[in-house]
C-alpha cells in the first residue's frame, strides 16, 4: 500500500483483524495475535511539514526517531521525549512517559492528528498550532493505544529548542540510600535535570543518571554541587533483560516516595529502572516473584503490569478502576466496534 | 402527573438531599446564574443546586438522571464561551462550595483538591512550601481547578510550562449516569498499560462528567522572577522581537502584547500600570530560573528589544515592581469595561510566525466592521484575543460585533490556526466548529462524547453542533447565524454509535 487512501479502500474492504505496525521494535510487548494481518507504516515516512519558526511539525506515523532527530537538529530543534522506533511506534507505545517530573511525555508533545477509523474512514483531531482546544481531544486517545483504537497516519508535534549546553550524567556503584538521597536532590532543584533514572544493576548497586540542560552557568553549576559524573548518552532507558526462560518485564508507575517499598517489593538484585516521571520496569526472575511483586505493589502506592513473558502473561496487573475500565471499553467499542485493530 | 407537578417533585427531591439554602429555584435567585463571562448568551436555569461532597454531586447526578432532567456543571462562571450556561430545562451543578484543598504532598509535588477551590487560592495553600500552581488564567483570583480542568484553561505562564491538562495528574469523576471513575493517578494520567483518558476528559467543557476530587502536578518555586516590559512604537516591532526571541532558544515564563488602545484603557483605569501611553505595543516578558540563567537570559532579551528599536525597557525582579508591571495585563479585560458597555473576548490562534501578519488582518476587519477593537494577547502561544468593546443593546452594533467576529476566526483558520486556544467552543463557536472540522471529524468526537454522555444530559447543546439542543441553548447559535446569513439548519450527522 503506497497512499493513506490505499490503505482506507482496504480497511473498508473488511480484511478481518488487522495490527498496525511501525519498526517493530515492541511487537514482543503485545499479546500475539496469529490471525491479524499486519498493516505497515514504516513506508510512510515523510515530514509533511516543518514550521521550524512555530517549533511545530507534521510527520507521517513511519517516520523515525533518528531521522526525525537529524531533521530537527539541522534547525536546533528536538522533539523533547525519550524512545525510538518510528514517531506513531513511540507515541502509540510511550514506553516511558516523562523523562522526569514536570518535563513533556508524548501526550504533551501530540499536539493533534490525522487518523483512519477501523473501517477505513477519515478524520481528525487537534490542530497544528501549539495551543488548542477546540472540540474534544480525541488524539490525546492514541498515546498508549498501540494503534488499537484507530490508525494514525499523521501526527502533529510539538517541538522545544535545543537546550545550549547538555550533559549527561551516570553516578554509579551507589548504594540503595545514597541513590535515593541523590534522585530526592536532584528533584527537588527548581531547575532539575530533564532527564533522571535511577537504576539497579545485576549486582545490586545502583546507578543515578541522566540529562542536565540550559545555559552552561547552570549546567556546570548542577553538576558540581551534587558532584555528577559526566558520560556520554546511554543507549537505552530499558531495564537489563537476559532473556532467560521465565524471565519477565514489569512495568508501572511508583512515586518517588514510594521507591523505597517498591524496591522492598522486588526480588534482592532484580535490575530495576525508575524515571523521574514515575515509569519503572524491572527485570523479574521468574512468574512467580512477579506474581508476589504484583500483590505488593499497591500497597507500596505503585501500579503494574507485565510487559514481556509468557503470550497469556502479557498485560496481567494490579487492577485498575472499574469506572476507568468501563469508559475503555466503551471507546475501544465506540471507535472500532468491530474489534478489527488489536 | 402534569409539567408543575413533576418540576415541583424534582425540586423537592433535591431539597431532600441537599437542604432548602443548597437548592435556588426562584427566579431573582437565579439571576446570577444566566450567563458566565461571555454576556452575549444569556438563560436562567430551571434551578441551581450546592453540592458539598462527590456524594452529593453523585446523589444529585444520579436523581437528575433517572428523571432525564439535563444538567450543567459549573466552577466560578468565569468561562468566557458560555460553557456552563444552561438551558431553561437543565440544572446546574455549582461546585463552588467544594473549595478544600484535601492533601498536598511536598514530596512528591501534588496536590488533591476539590473542583471549587479557587486557582490563586491553592498557589496561596502551597506557597509556604516554596511551590506554585502553574496554570494561571487571568481569572485566576476566581476561576476554579474544577472549571480550570472542564476547560483545558490556559494563562499566561502556559508559554513555559503548559496548559492545564499538562498538569492534571488524577481526577474522580461523577459521570453523567451517576456512577464514579478514578481517572489517572497521582503517579501520572496514563497508566503504562492505559490509555489516556483524562486527557480526553481534559477541556471536555462539562460534557464528559463532573470532576469532584482533582489530583494536580505542583512547581517549584524559582530562585529568581524577573519580569520585563518593553514598548514599541509599533505591533510589528514587539510581534518581531516575540519571534526572535522563540527562535533564540530562549524560554522565558511568559510573553504578553497588549496594544495601545489596551494600554490607554488600562492606564485611564483603576489597573492603571505607568505603561507608556505613546507605545504602539508593549511587550511583558517574564523570565524565571536560577540567578545566572536569568540574567543572562535578560541581557540577550534587552539586546533583542534594543535591536527592534525599543522606546523603553523596564526591569523589575522585586516582587512589588513586577506586580505592577502586570497589573496592566491582569487587569486589561476589567480595564475595558471603560470603553463601552459590553465587551466581546474573542480568542483564536496562528502560528507564532503568522503574528504580525494576523494582526494588520484583524486591525483592517475591525476598521471594516465599524468596531471598537482593541488586542491583549499570549504572544509566546500565538493565542490572540482580539476584544470587541460594543453596547449590546444596540443590534447593528451587536450584528456588527458577531460579523467581525468571525472574520477573525476564520482569518485564524485561513492562517493555518485554531479556533480556540483556551476558551472553549462553549455555546458561543458551535457556528465556528466547522471553520476547523469536517462532519467525520465531528461524528467521532459524538461517538466519544457517546461514551461518557450517551443521553446527553450532561451540559447538552455545548461543543459540538446538534439537531436537538435546547430552544434557550440554540438561541446564541442561531442569533449568529441571522447575523452571518448562513443556513442554521446544516448539521453534522448525528452519531452513528
Amino acid at each position: 500500500m503506497n497512499t493513506f487512501e490505499d490503505i482506507a479502500t482496504w480497511l473498508h474492504s473488511s480484511p478481518g483483524r488487522v495490527r498496525v505496525t511501525g519498526s517493530g521494535s515492541r511487537a514482543h510487548t503485545l499479546p500475539p495475535m496469529a490471525d491479524a494481518t499486519p498493516l505497515q507504516l514504516s513506508q510512510f515516512n515523510r515530514i509533511e511539514r516543518f514550521d521550524a519558526g512555530d517549533q511545530t511539525c507534521t510527520v507521517e506515523s513511519g517516520v523515525t526517531r533518528v531521522e526525525l532527530d537529524v531533521a530537527l537538529a539541522e534547525h536546533n530543534l528536538e522533539l523533547p521525549c525519550l524512545g525510538g522506533g518510528t514517531i506513531g511506534g513511540l507515541f502509540a507505545a510511550d514506553p516511558f512517559g516523562p523523562a522526569a517530573a514536570g518535563c513533556p511525555g508524548p501526550r504533551n508533545l501530540l499536539l493533534g492528528l490525522d487518523a483512519l477509523l477501523a473501517d477505513g474512514s477519515a478524520f481528525k483531531s487537534g490542530a497544528r498550532v501549539v495551543k488548542s482546544v477546540a472540540g474534544f481531544d480525541v488524539h490525546k486517545l492514541f498515546v498508549g493505544s498501540h494503534g488499537r483504537l484507530f490508525v494514525a497516519t499523521k501526527l502533529h508535534l510539538r517541538l522545544k529548542p535545543r537546550p545550549r549546553t547538555e550533559q549527561w550524567f551516570a553516578n554509579d556503584t551507589l548504594e540503595c540510600d545514597q541513590a535515593l538521597k541523590l534522585v530526592h536532590a536532584l528533584r527537588h532543584e527548581a531547575e532539575p535535570p530533564t532527564v533522571l533514572q535511577l537504576r539497579r544493576e545485576r549486582n545490586g548497586s545502583f546507578t543515578v543518571g541522566g540529562r542536565v540542560t540550559g545555559r552552561s552557568v547552570h549546567v556546570t553549576s548542577l553538576c558540581k554541587r551534587h558532584e555528577l559524573v559526566e558520560c556520554g548518552q546511554p543507549k537505552s532507558f530499558h531495564v537489563d533483560v537476559t532473556a532467560s526462560p521465565g524471565e519477565e518485564v514489569l512495568t508501572g508507575d511508583a512515586l518517588p516516595s514510594a521507591l523505597p517499598s517498591l524496591i522492598k517489593a522486588l526480588p534482592e538484585n532484580t535490575p530495576f529502572t525508575w524515571l523521574g516521571g514515575g515509569r519503572f520496569e524491572a527485570a523479574m526472575p521468574n512468574p512467580q516473584a512477579t506474581d508476589a511483586a504484583l500483590q505488593q505493589l499497591p500497597q507500596a502506592n505503585a501500579s503494574g503490569t507485565i510487559l514481556t513473558g509468557a503470550d497469556t502473561r502479557r498485560g496481567v496487573g494490579t487492577p485498575t478502576d472499574p469506572g476507568e475500565q468501563r469508559l475503555a471499553v466503551g471507546l475501544k467499542n465506540a471507535l472500532d466496534p468491530n474489534g478489527i485493530l488489536v | 402527573m402534569t409539567a408543575h407537578a413533576k418540576s415541583s417533585n424534582l425540586e423537592r427531591n433535591l431539597t431532600k438531599l441537599l437542604g432548602q439554602e443548597r437548592v435556588l429555584c426562584t427566579s431573582d435567585a437565579l439571576l446570577a446564574w444566566e450567563c458566565d463571562g461571555f454576556t452575549m448568551h444569556k438563560s436562567k436555569p430551571r434551578a441551581v443546586v450546592l453540592p458539598e461532597s462527590t456524594a452529593e454531586v453523585q446523589a444529585v447526578v444520579k436523581l437528575l438522571h433517572a428523571a432525564k432532567v439535563p444538567f450543567v456543571p459549573r466552577g466560578a462562571g468565569t468561562c468566557l464561551s458560555g460553557g456552563p450556561t444552561a438551558g431553561a430545562d437543565a440544572v446546574i451543578i455549582d461546585c463552588a462550595r467544594m473549595r478544600n484543598v484535601l492533601q498536598i504532598s511536598t514530596e512528591d509535588l501534588f496536590a488533591v483538591v476539590q473542583p471549587g477551590v479557587v486557582n490563586l487560592n491553592l498557589t496561596t495553600e502551597v506557597t509556604p512550601h516554596g511551590l506554585h500552581y502553574a496554570p494561571d488564567p487571568s481569572s485566576q483570583s476566581v476561576c476554579t481547578i474544577g472549571g480550570n480542568l472542564a476547560e483545558n484553561s490556559g494563562g499566561p505562564h502556559c508559554f513555559k510550562y503548559g496548559m492545564t491538562t499538562d498538569h492534571m495528574l488524577a481526577a474522580t469523576v461523577v459521570l453523567p449516569d451517576g456512577e464514579l471513575a478514578h481517572l489517572g493517578s497521582a503517579t501520572g494520567p496514563r497508566a503504562p498499560h492505559g490509555i489516556d483518558i483524562l486527557g480526553l476528559f481534559c477541556g471536555s467543557e462539562g460534557t464528559f462528567g463532573i470532576a469532584t476530587e482533582i489530583t494536580v502536578r505542583l512547581c517549584r518555586n524559582q530562585q529568581e522572577v524577573r519580569t520585563m516590559l518593553a514598548s514599541f512604537d509599533s505591533m510589528s516591532a514587539a510581534c518581531r522581537s516575540v519571534g526572535e526571541i522563540i527562535s533564540a532558544g530562549l524560554i522565558p515564563a511568559a510573553l504578553e502584547i497588549l496594544d495601545q488602545a489596551t494600554i490607554r484603557a488600562v492606564e485611564a483605569s483603576i489597573y492603571r500600570a505607568g505603561y507608556p501611553e505613546n507605545a504602539a505595543a508593549v511587550l511583558l516578558v517574564e523570565l524565571d530560573g536560577p540567578h545566572e540563567v536569568v540574567v543572562e537570559d535578560a541581557a540577550e532579551i534587552a539586546k533583542i528589544f534594543a535591536a527592534h528599536d525599543a522606546l523603553k525597557v523596564e526591569e523589575a525582579t522585586d516582587p512589588e515592581e513586577r506586580k505592577r508591571l502586570w497589573k496592566g495585563r491582569k487587569g486589561a479585560f476589567g480595564a475595558m469595561g471603560r470603553i463601552d458597555t459590553d465587551l466581546y473576548v474573542l480568542d483564536g490562534v496562528v502560528p507564532r510566525t503568522k503574528l504580525e501578519e494576523a494582526l494588520e488582518k484583524i486591525t483592517e476587519i475591525g476598521k471594516r466592521h465599524g468596531v471598537n477593537l482593541t488586542n491583549v494577547f499570549h504572544a509566546g502561544d500565538g493565542n490572540l484575543h482580539p476584544n470587541i468593546s460594543f453596547d449590546g443593546r444596540d443590534k447593528d452594533a451587536t450584528a456588527r460585533t458577531i460579523a467581525a467576529g468571525h472574520e477573525i476566526l476564520q482569518l485564524c483558520m485561513d492562517l493555518g490556526g485554531s479556533i480556540t486556544g483556551e476558551h472553549g467552543i462553549g455555546s458561543e463557536k458551535l457556528d465556528h466548529v466547522s471553520m476547523m472540522f469536517e462532519p467525520e471529524d465531528l461524528d467521532v468526537m459524538a461517538r466519544v462524547r457517546a461514551v461518557f454522555n450517551p443521553d446527553d444530559l450532561c451540559n447538552p447543546g455545548k461543543v459540538l453542533p446538534q439537531r436537538n439542543a435546547c430552544a434557550e441553548v440554540s438561541k446564541w447559535p442561531q442569533m449568529v447565524a441571522k447575523v452571518l446569513d448562513v443556513d442554521d439548519t446544516q448539521q453534522p450527522p448525528e452519531s452513528t454509535s
